[in-house]
């Protein structure tokens, strides 16, 4: 077995060896291995084949020079395994470089034929690249997935939960199709084309032809520390009209709840994700909205009049906060369970709700809910404990874009509490404005960790509180607007989840954006508010 | 006040008013680009006028001279390239055109503290927060058009990974003209030739351009100049062991611009002359001496009480000035030039990188190695521990430190400091 990782390897060529190529698709969660040969601030991918590599013993190897982090892997790599080739990779695919690479493809059947002590054989070959034939199928709708590689069970996900055809562009996604007309020199033509497959950012190519106006949506990645990609969503980002998803992951958590709920909000938002479908009926519809902070039940009647609503926090048990959640709503409502027609869950915690009829993500019950409280908004900002995003909505309340922050408590609820905290006041003490300012202070850092060492240094200069905590609000506020800015200002503007009941951070997120805020009578609860919707509509 | 060093000193409060206008104005271009402007000229007349004594005269003209072909650049965008670090230089002095390279501008705008703002920017349209910040801060200034666009563009794919999708993206963006020299990892005859012809095209390509044909005997003169020029470079190594010379990390970076961009050219050359005369006549070597490996972060607080102005710690050199010593075919330009590129020191493997570095060390004899980790710049950090093999085979302490040479928020001071002060103690 020789691991690989890169679509431009000779994989055809290992198998005439009679050999078989592996492709090496790691998920890791720590990568202690690996990081004691490899500066941590690489790209998790590469230290997550290091860390395959290391684990399993893998003994033979072959990459392409394909960035620095993977030619870094390859010179680490040198002393450890028994046979590893790095196969020079050119970025242009006209003759001169189609020669190169010839030679490459050249130099390593001789290394590897020395190594296996095998020969090699052209006819194995051409019999391999000819059953490899592939026919173009014409798709109806299709979505495309861009950018940096995506692991293999995110795509399988993606692929069982949505109605249209999807068409992976990333490192993990070619079909191998070979154009092998000369004969007479079997292996140029196959180095030919294989440097014509489709182009990766790597290569020089300009890649803009890839982007087909019939695409339902495109779902783009980035991975950290690669730099290849988010150029390329940039320049999607302002120029096409097409839905467009981006994920950003450090590969080996792409699997993660939050991607994947990113996703398939992404797919609803698109009308391509397979749902069954309902009938509208009778009755009280509730929506259960476990989120990591709070757990807020709506109930509502067939005339989407709300009947009742609560929020608890939610304990260490989500089920058991959903369950206590959804008894207060049912008591103050003067219902019980079997009043109820159907319920529907969203928030971090749906899946693990077992009296819910249906999931539905938390973009789309919020989107939903902020619509029906007033149809004018077109920007959702909701900042709850643990995480913030941001929702665009179109004319009609659907859900168009968003982004979401990336799991990290910077500028949340949670960045609130431990500020509130080193200051030593309660949460609600740090909610009150204090309009007037005396010394304008910023905080810099944006990571919880630094911004409380920031402002125990602040205390420790004997500034005034007010303006520590004004200091703090604008950070928070900066961050938001960051996120808004990521998908383009439009008002007007709803700010919903338990920060919304923080003043300071309002006024400041208000002067940020210069435009005031639509604050909803109980900003907890619209995601609720918009599951218990979605059971009524069944849609 | 301090003089001498642009921003090795403490003019700090002038520059963080000046700063702030910037920062408040940057919505109107003009007025940014009239800031920048002036803040670069003021630079210029100041090292110009207050000359310290502390400071070489080479060092001195060096100083002038990059500050001034930043300005000229800036200030003729029909007349200039943006390129990288590597772009062959050669071509440009051939057809007198003026290149702006991305490394240098991100830091000067650090310089003049704007560099948040600008990645910020840079990040608010897509940039993933992990790209190199010399990248993200040129970008930035460009998204914002405080940067007026070239004429052309030209990069290598050395050394690093941002240099294709930077250029990429910004001569679509500006719609300018862009080549792209693709330059293979190993050395080879096909190599050379796939390179060579590439070189080919650049020439055609500036021809047309610029509307200036290439004169092959005037490319063939910068490669003369410039193998005159790393003549001189070689005799200055041998002296870089016994003296204490470089007065603050500043001027190591600045010396890039002569042994990369602006190599070939006359005053180059000139500035190596002096170099060689000014080191001969420096003091012996004393305290201890520092070698950097690749980049050193001018702007990093601990670093510039340590070894700017230091009697204690001096800066023995950095690999990055030093990434190719021979001698340039001068029969064949074109092709010289291609071998110079595939065979610098930081393209290829790793042990090719390694093996300058042992040769360097086992001539400067440094007291330690240091190398500070730009966050996002892989090629760099992902060769940290066989670099730290390495010093330890040939007995000299190793650091290293993560933080970032343009963007100052992601220095952590404190942590670097008790590691910094640790290892200089030891030494
Ligand atoms: S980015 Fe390109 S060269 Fe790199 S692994 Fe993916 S397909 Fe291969
Ligand atoms: S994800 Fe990007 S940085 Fe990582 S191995 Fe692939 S191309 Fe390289
Ligand atoms: S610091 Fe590293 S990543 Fe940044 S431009 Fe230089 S080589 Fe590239």
């Amino acid at each position: 077995m020789i691991g690989y990782i890169c679509k431009y390897t000779p994989v055809e060529i290992i198998e005439a060896f009679g050999e078989e190529p592996v492709r090496l698709d790691p998920g890791y969660k720590s990568h202690e291995r690996a990081e004691a040969l490899i500066h941590s601030n690489i790209c998790s991918f590469a230290k997550g084949v290091l860390e395959n590599i290391i684990e399993n013993n893998i003994e033979e190897v072959i990459l392409t020079a394909c960035c620095d982090s993977i030619r870094r892997l390859y010179d680490v790599l040198i002393d450890k395994v028994k046979f590893i080739y790095l196969l020079d990779l050119p970025r242009k695919k006209d003759p001169l470089a189609i020669n190169l690479f010839y030679n490459e493809i050249i130099e390593f059947i001789e290394a590897y034929q020395a190594f296996k002590n095998k020969n090699f054989a052209e006819e194995n070959l051409l019999k391999i690249v000819e059953s490899k034939f592939f026919n173009k199928e014409k798709y109806t709708e299709s979505i495309a997935i861009l950018g940096a590689r995506l692991k293999d069970d995110v795509i399988e996900k993606i692929i069982n939960s949505c109605t249209a055809s999807v068409i992976n562009f990333t490192c993990t996604g070619e079909e191998r199709v070979f154009n092998i007309e000369a004969r007479d020199n079997l292996l140029k033509s196959y180095a030919e084309s294989l440097l014509n497959l489709t182009p990766c950012m790597r290569m020089a190519e300009d890649r803009s032809k890839l982007i087909n106006k019939e695409f339902k949506g495109i779902i783009y990645n980035t991975i950290k520390f690669c730099d290849f990609y988010s150029y390329e969503y940039a320049e999607l980002k302002s120029k096409t009209d097409l839905p467009l998803l981006k994920i950003e992951t450090d590969y080996n958590d792409s699997n993660s709840g939050q991607i994947l709920t990113r996703i398939d909000a992404f797919l609803e938002s698109t009308g391509i994700k397979k749902m069954e479908k309902q009938k509208a009926k009778k009755g009280y519809f509730v929506g259960v909205d476990s989120g990591s902070t709070s757990t807020n039940v709506v109930i509502i009647d067939e005339n989407k009049n709300i009947i009742s609503y609560s929020i608890i926090p939610t304990g260490p048990k989500a089920l058991e906060s959903a369950y206590k959640a959804f008894e207060i709503a049912l008591n103050s409502a003067g219902l019980q369970e079997k009043d109820i027609t159907s319920v529907v869950a969203t928030g971090y915690g749906r899946i693990s709700i077992p009296f819910a009829d249906r999931i539905v993500t938390e973009l789309t019950c919020h989107g939903k809910g902020a619509f029906f409280i007033d149809n004018t908004v077109r920007t959702v900002i909701d900042i709850g404990g643990q995480d913030s995003k941001v929702i665009r909505l179109d004319d009609s309340g659907n859900v168009i874009d968003f982004v979401m922050n990336d799991k990290c408590s910077a500028g949340t609820g949670r960045f609130l509490e431990v500020m509130a905290r080193t200051l030593g006041i309660s949460i609600e003490e740090m909610a009150k404005v204090h309009k007037e300012v005396k010394e304008n202070i910023t905080i810099t850092s944006m990571c919880t960790v630094f911004a409380e060492s920031e402002v125990i240094s602040l205390i420790a200069q004997n500034k005034d509180q007010r303006d520590i905590i004004h200091a703090l609000n604008k950070a928070v506020a900066s961050k938001a607007v960051s996120l808004v800015d990521r998908i383009g200002r439009k008002g007007k503007y709803m700010m919903t989840g338990g920060v919304a009941k923080n003043q300071g951070v309002v006024y400041a997120i208000e002067s940020r954006l210069g435009e005031k805020l639509i604050i909803p009578f109980e900003p907890q609860i619209i995601g609720a508010l918009g599951a218990a919707l979605i059971s009524l509509e069944g849609k | 006040m301090r003089k001498g060093s642009l921003w090795g000193s403490d003019k700090m409060d002038t520059v963080k008013i000046y700063t702030n206008i910037i920062k408040d104005n940057m919505d109107r271009l003009e007025k940014v680009n009239k800031l920048i402007n002036l803040g670069l000229t003021t630079a210029y007349y100041y090292v110009s006028f207050f000359k310290d004594r502390r400071i070489p005269k080479s060092l001195h003209y060096l100083n002038k001279y990059s500050i001034k072909s930043i300005k000229d650049s800036l200030a003729n965008p029909q007349n200039s390239a943006w390129v990288n670090l590597f772009a062959p230089s050669e071509f440009l002095i051939a057809v007198d055109i003026k290149p702006l390279f991305i490394e240098a501008y991100s830091s000067f705008m650090s310089g003049f503290f704007i560099e948040d703002y600008l990645i910020d920017t840079a990040e608010s349209r897509g940039m993933s927060n992990t790209l190199c910040s010399y990248h993200k801060t040129f970008i930035g200034a460009s998204e914002l058009n405080i940067l007026k666009k070239p004429k052309f563009m030209m990069t290598t794919s050395t050394i690093c990974d941002a240099n294709i999708p930077t250029f990429k993206y910004l001569s679509k963006k500006h719609g300018v003209p862009l080549y792209i020299i693709d330059i293979p990892y190993k050395y080879s005859k096909d190599a050379v030739v796939y390179v060579k012809k590439q070189l080919l095209e650049v020439a055609e390509k500036l021809g047309e351009v610029f509307n200036r044909k290439l004169d092959t005997d005037k490319l063939r003169e910068a490669v003369k100049t410039e193998n005159k020029t790393r003549a001189l470079m070689r005799e200055y190594l041998n002296y870089a062991g016994e003296k204490r010379f470089i007065p603050t990390m500043t001027f190591e970076m600045y010396m890039l611009f002569a042994s990369h961009v602006f190599i070939g050219s006359k005053e180059v050359l000139h500035f190596y002359d002096m170099l060689v005369e000014d080191i001969k006549r420096a003091p012996e070597r004393s305290g201890k001496s520092i070698f950097f490996i690749h980049l050193l972060p001018i702007f990093e607080k601990n670093f510039k009480d340590y070894f700017n102005f230091s009697d204690k710690f001096h800066i023995a050199g950095s690999d990055l000035n030093y990434d190719f010593l021979d001698e340039i075919d001068e029969n064949d330009p074109f092709k010289g030039i291609a071998e110079k590129l595939i065979l610098n020191s930081f393209n290829g493997e790793i042990n090719r990188k390694v093996a300058r570095i042992k040769e360097l060390i086992e001539k400067i004899k440094p007291d330690g190695i240091i190398q500070f980790c730009h966050l996002g710049c892989k090629q760099s950090m992902g060769g940290t521990f066989i670099i730290k093999n390495l010093a330890s085979e040939l007995g000299i302490p190793f650091l290293y430190l993560d933080g970032d040479c343009v963007d100052k928020r992601n220095n952590q001071e404190g942590q670097n400091r008790t590691r910094l002060e640790a290892f200089l103690e030891m030494l």
